[in-house]
């Protein structure tokens, strides 16, 4: 087994269309910090796509959620939440 | 309102399927913003509450309907977060509360011509007294929907810091202040 393959993330050149504004503002950025355009562009693209997962993954639990506490009664609610109930009848018989 | 940021927090039993069934866009707002940070966290025993009312729902349902009531356990089983022990610490802790209060504050559930036996609701008090063993253990904020018993444990660990060395207070969130 070797670590070689981990030291660095593979690399491929790409062109992008990006919206003016955005490209002078991240140019600022590599200028203050002293870093290349593609490693400031790649950050934030990798901050973007974290966002994107965890609200994604957020959209996915709480559609779980919710199907797993649909359509269920009052009573069947409580027992789903601990509470088991009895016929008030069967408990005096 | 509570800062999702500020978690993780323990959901407790009743405040997890509150939070999955409100209607309010404000609570459904929260817990997407938490859950885009956070795992949800239970307790072990909140797995075995639920897993067990599946269970019951799963036997006294005609037939036809057993399919529907599996899917939502699997549900419910597939979007489990993380899931505290209930560990030796944990145990300790759970034991202290229980040996303070004795007994369940507040009566036995009824709903129309249903009702909680006393023995299950002396065995759902011990249930919270062990989630709320396991939220101090795990020195996490506990989020409730279920403010009579969950006050009086606050209380008596306050009472008695003595027999909870190094642990508490006891963080208590109402469902209905996290939004």
């Amino acid at each position: 087994m070797t670590g070689k393959n981990h030291s660095k993330p593979a690399k491929r050149r790409t062109t992008l269309t990006l919206p003016v504004d955005t490209l002078s503002h991240a140019e600022r950025i590599a200028r203050q910090r002293n870093m290349s355009l593609s490693s400031v562009v790649a950050e934030a693209l990798d901050e973007g796509l974290r966002v994107h997962a965890s609200t994604q993954r957020s959209e996915e639990v709480l559609k779980a959620y919710q199907q797993a506490f649909s359509g269920l009664s009052q009573e069947e609610l409580m027992i789903l939440d601990g509470i088991i109930l009895e016929p008030a009848s069967a408990r005096q018989a | 309102m509570i800062d999702p940021a500020s978690g993780p927090f323990l959901f407790d039993t009743s405040a997890e399927s509150w939070l999955a069934r409100a209607q309010q866009p404000a609570v459904q707002n929260w817990l997407r913003q938490y859950l885009a940070l956070h795992q949800v966290y239970v307790s072990a025993v909140t797995v075995l509450e639920r897993s067990r009312g599946y269970a019951l729902l799963w036997r006294s349902a005609p037939e036809e309907r057993r399919s529907a009531i599996e899917a939502r356990r699997i549900a419910y089983l597939g979007q489990l977060g993380r899931v505290l022990a209930l560990d030796s610490a944990t145990a300790v802790v759970a034991g202290e509360i229980m040996a303070l209060i004795p007994q369940p504050p507040t009566p036995p559930r009824r709903s129309h011509s249903l009702v909680e036996s006393r023995s299950d609701r002396l065995s759902r008090w011990r249930f919270d007294a062990t989630i709320a063993a396991t939220a101090l253990v795990a020195r996490a904020p506990l989020i409730h929907n279920n403010p009579e018993d969950f006050e009086t444990i606050r209380s008596a660990i306050e009472r008695s810091p003595g027999r909870f060395p190094g642990l508490g207070p006891l963080e208590l969130l109402r469902c209905a202040a996290l939004a």
